[in-house]
C-alpha cells in the first residue's frame, strides 16, 4: 500500500460513508435512541476509528512481507503490546455491552458471566501461557504437532479453531448489526457486510503486526470507555454509595419479571426509574429481586456447565493462544498475561458495577423493551450500556460508547479472522493440499480464507440475528474447553499422554459440544438430553467427556510422542528474558 | 526435568487454590444454595461478596507466582 492509495483509499470511505448514510437508513427507523441523539456525532466517531485503523494498517503493512511477519508479528512485539492487545481482543461487544445487560436484564445471576471471562485467564497464565511460548510455532495445532508430529493432528486442531472461531466471530457480526440498525436505523445486511470487508482490509494488507497494532489501540478506547462510564454513572444514578446501589437491588422486581405483568408495565410506562421500581415492588410484593438466585435459570448444572465452560475455554480460544507466539519469550509471554488480567479485572469489576446501576438509571426502559417479547429481550442486554451513557453523558458519551462497542467488535473480529487464516493456509493447504508451497502462494491462501470467513460469518449472522451475543460467545467458549483445552493440558505437562488420545480427546469434545449446541439451538433452553440439561451450553459435559477419553485412549495407547522428556525439558525450561 | 517436575506442583498448586475458590463461589451462588447465599456479610451477601473477592484473590496468586516462578 503506497501514500497514494493510502489516501486515495480514506477518501473513497469518507466519500462512501457520507453517500451511504441516507441509503443505508430507513425512512421508518427501529431506533429508539435515534431520535435523541445526533446521529453525526456517532458517525464521525466511528468514521474516525475507521480511518485510524487503516492508517496503522498502511503503516505496518510497509514491514510485512514474510510469512513469520504475517503469522507471528516476526515473534518480536514487545510484551507490553501484546498484552493491552490481548485486552482488545478478548473483550468483545459481549463484555462491553453483554455483561452489564445481562445483569440488568436477569440480575445477579448474570454476574458470573463477567468473572467467568475474568477468570479464564488464570488458567491461560498459570498452565498454558509459558509452555506454549517454550514450544513456539505459528499456530495452535503447531504447537501440539511439536510433540506428536502427525498430520492428522493439524487437521483436527484446524477444524476446531475454524468452528470456535466462526461462533465466536458471528456474534461480533451480529452485534455490529444491531448496534447500528438500533442506534441510527442502518440496514444490518449492509452494517455487516462493511464490517466483514474492513477486517479482510485490515489481515490482507497489514497481517498480524497491523492486528496487533489495531487491537492495542482499541483496548485502551475501550477500558478508559468503560471505567469512565462506570465512574460516572456512580456518582450520577448510584449518588455515590454501594450500599445505596444494593439496596436499590434487593427492591428490585427483575426487569424480565417485571415484564411479564402487563399491569405493571402500564403503570410505569411513564415513571423516572426509582419511582418505577418502588411501584412495581408494591404490585409485585411477593416476587424475586434482582440480588435473588435462580431468575435466569433455577438449574444448578445448568449453571455449573456455563461457569467451567468460561474458565477452561478462555485456554482453548485459538485466537488468544495465537498472540503468545508474536512475543520473544516465554517470560515475555507471562508478563503480557499479567498485564492483560490486571485490566480486565478492572473492566469486569466496572461491568458488574454497571450491570447494577442500570436499575436506578434505565428500570422503566429496561422493562419496557422486555415487554416487546424477544427482539425486546435482545435489545434490553445488548443496547442498555448505550442508554445509559445517553442517560449520564449526552450525545457525546453514547457516540462515545458506540465507537467503544465498534472498537470490541473490530479488535476481536480481526484477531478470529487471522486466526483461522493462519490456521488454514497453514495447517491444511501447506499440509495436505500443496506441501511444496511457496510462501507467497501461502500467504494468498490465508488471504483468500480471510474474504471466505468474512462471507460466512455474515451469512450466519444475518440467519442468527434474533439471538444474544453473550449467550453465542458462551457457546464458543464451551466448544473451546470441550475440544482444545483437555489436550493442550494433556500435551504441555502430561509425558504419558498419547498420540492417539490426544485426537480422540480433540473430536470427543468438538462433538459433544456441537451435540449440545445443537440440541440447544433446535429444541430450546427447556430440553434434558437424557436427564442433563442443555441450557447452560456444552462446558461441563464435553470437558468431561474429553477427560475421560483423554484418559482411557492414554491408558491403552503407548505412542507418547516425539521424545516426551527432551519435549517437557523444552517446554518448562527455566524462564529468560 | 527438576523444572518440570516444580512447576507441576507450583503451578497446578496455585491454580487449584484459585479454581476450588472460583468453583466454591459459583456453587454457592446456584439455586440449591441459595439460603447461604443470601446471608449478610460486611453489607451484601455472601454470594457476592465471595464473588468479587475473586478478583483480589486472583491478583494475590500472580503476586506469588511472579514472585516465587522460575
Amino acid at each position: 500500500m503506497s501514500i497514494k492509495r493510502l489516501i486515495t483509499f480514506i477518501l473513497a470511505t469518507i466519500t462512501m460513508t457520507m453517500i451511504m448514510t441516507p441509503a443505508l437508513t430507513r425512512a421508518q427507523t427501529s431506533s429508539v435512541a435515534a431520535s435523541k441523539l445526533d446521529t453525526s456525532i456517532v458517525v464521525g466517531f466511528i468514521l474516525f476509528f475507521v480511518i485510524a485503523s487503516i492508517v496503522i494498517t498502511w503503516w505496518t503493512s510497509r514491514s510485512t512481507s514474510t510469512t513469520s511477519d504475517f503469522y507471528v508479528a516476526g515473534n518480536d512485539v514487545p510484551w507490553v503490546q501484546v498484552g493491552i492487545a490481548m485486552v482488545g481482543s478478548y473483550l468483545s461487544a459481549a463484555s462491553f455491552l453483554g455483561c452489564p445487560g445481562d445483569i440488568g436484564v436477569f440480575g445477579i445471576d448474570s454476574i458470573w458471566l463477567s468473572i467467568g471471562f475474568f477468570g479464564g485467564y488464570m488458567a491461560v497464565l498459570l498452565l498454558i501461557a509459558g509452555p506454549l511460548r517454550n514450544v513456539g510455532s505459528y499456530t495452535v495445532a503447531g504447537a501440539l504437532y511439536s510433540r506428536f508430529p502427525d498430520n492428522r493432528i493439524k487437521l483436527v486442531v484446524m477444524l476446531c479453531t475454524v468452528v470456535i472461531s466462526t461462533f465466536y466471530l458471528v456474534p461480533q457480526m451480529l452485534g455490529a448489526g444491531l448496534l447500528f440498525e438500533l442506534l441510527l436505523g442502518w440496514n444490518f445486511v449492509y452494517v455487516t457486510i462493511g464490517l466483514g470487508l474492513l477486517m479482510s482490509i485490515y489481515i490482507i494488507f497489514g497481517g498480524m503486526k497491523s492486528t496487533l497494532a489495531n487491537q492495542a489501540i482499541q483496548a485502551v478506547f475501550l477500558f478508559i470507555t468503560m471505567v469512565v462510564l462506570t465512574v460516572l454513572a456512580y456518582f450520577i444514578v448510584g449518588e455515590g454509595s454501594f450500599s445505596g446501589i444494593l439496596a436499590t437491588a434487593h427492591q428490585v422486581v427483575p426487569p424480565l419479571l417485571a415484564a411479564k405483568n402487563q399491569e405493571v408495565v402500564s403503570a410505569i410506562s411513564n415513571m423516572p426509574a426509582m419511582e418505577a421500581i418502588a411501584t412495581a415492588r408494591q404490585m409485585m410484593p411477593t416476587a424475586e429481586s434482582a440480588m435473588s438466585i435462580g431468575v435466569k435459570t433455577d438449574n444448578t448444572l445448568a449453571m455449573i456447565s456455563t461457569v467451567i465452560a468460561l474458565v477452561f475455554g478462555t485456554a482453548g480460544l485459538p485466537h488468544i493462544l495465537i498472540m503468545f507466539f508474536t512475543v520473544p519469550s516465554a517470560r515475555a509471554a507471562k508478563k503480557s498475561v499479567t498485564l492483560c488480567i490486571v485490566a480486565l479485572g478492572i473492566f469486569y469489576i466496572c461491568a458488574i458495577i454497571l450491570g447494577f446501576l442500570l436499575f436506578p438509571g434505565i428500570y422503566t426502559k429496561l422493562v419496557t423493551w422486555i415487554a416487546q417479547g424477544s427482539t425486546g429481550i435482545g435489545q434490553a442486554k445488548n443496547m442498555a450500556v448505550l442508554e445509559i451513557s445517553h442517560l449520564v453523558g449526552g450525545p457525546w458519551l453514547m457516540a462515545i460508547g458506540a465507537a467503544g462497542a465498534v472498537a470490541a467488535i473490530l479488535s476481536t473480529s480481526a484477531g478470529l479472522m487471522i486466526t483461522v487464516a493462519s490456521s488454514i493456509s497453514h495447517d491444511l493447504y501447506k499440509v495436505y493440499l500443496n506441501p511444496n508451497a511457496t510462501e507467497k502462494q501461502e500467504l494468498n491462501i490465508a488471504k483468500i480464507t480471510t474474504l471466505v470467513m468474512s462471507a460466512i460469518a455474515v451469512s450466519l449472522a444475518v440467519m442468527l440475528k434474533q439471538e444474544n451475543i453473550a449467550w453465542l460467545v458462551m457457546l464458543a467458549f464451551g466448544i473451546a474447553a470441550s475440544a482444545i483445552f483437555p489436550p493442550m493440558i494433556a500435551t504441555l505437562w502430561w509425558k504419558r499422554t498419547t498420540r492417539q488420545a490426544v485426537i480422540a480427546s480433540s473430536l470427543t469434545g468438538l462433538a459433544v459440544s456441537v451435540l449440545f449446541i445443537a440440541l440447544l439451538l433446535i429444541k430450546g433452553s427447556k430440553y434434558m438430553f437424557f436427564g442433563l440439561p442443555v441450557a447452560g451450553g456444552p462446558g461441563i459435559f464435553g470437558v468431561s467427556a474429553s477427560f475421560i477419553v483423554l484418559y482411557f485412549v492414554t491408558i491403552f495407547t503407548s505412542d507418547t510422542g516425539k521424545d516426551p522428556e527432551t519435549f517437557m525439558a523444552l517446554a518448562h525450561r527455566p524462564d529468560v528474558d | 526435568l527438576t523444572a518440570y517436575r516444580s512447576k507441576i506442583i507450583f503451578n497446578f498448586g496455585l491454580f487449584a487454590i484459585f479454581f476450588i475458590f472460583y468453583m466454591g463461589a459459583a456453587v454457592i451462588q446456584t439455586p440449591s444454595f441459595r439460603e447461604i447465599a443470601s446471608l449478610s456479610t460486611l453489607g451484601m451477601p455472601l454470594g457476592l461478596l465471595l464473588s468479587m473477592l475473586i478478583f483480589p484473590i486472583s491478583w494475590i496468586i500472580i503476586i506469588v507466582w511472579f514472585w516465587r516462578a522460575k
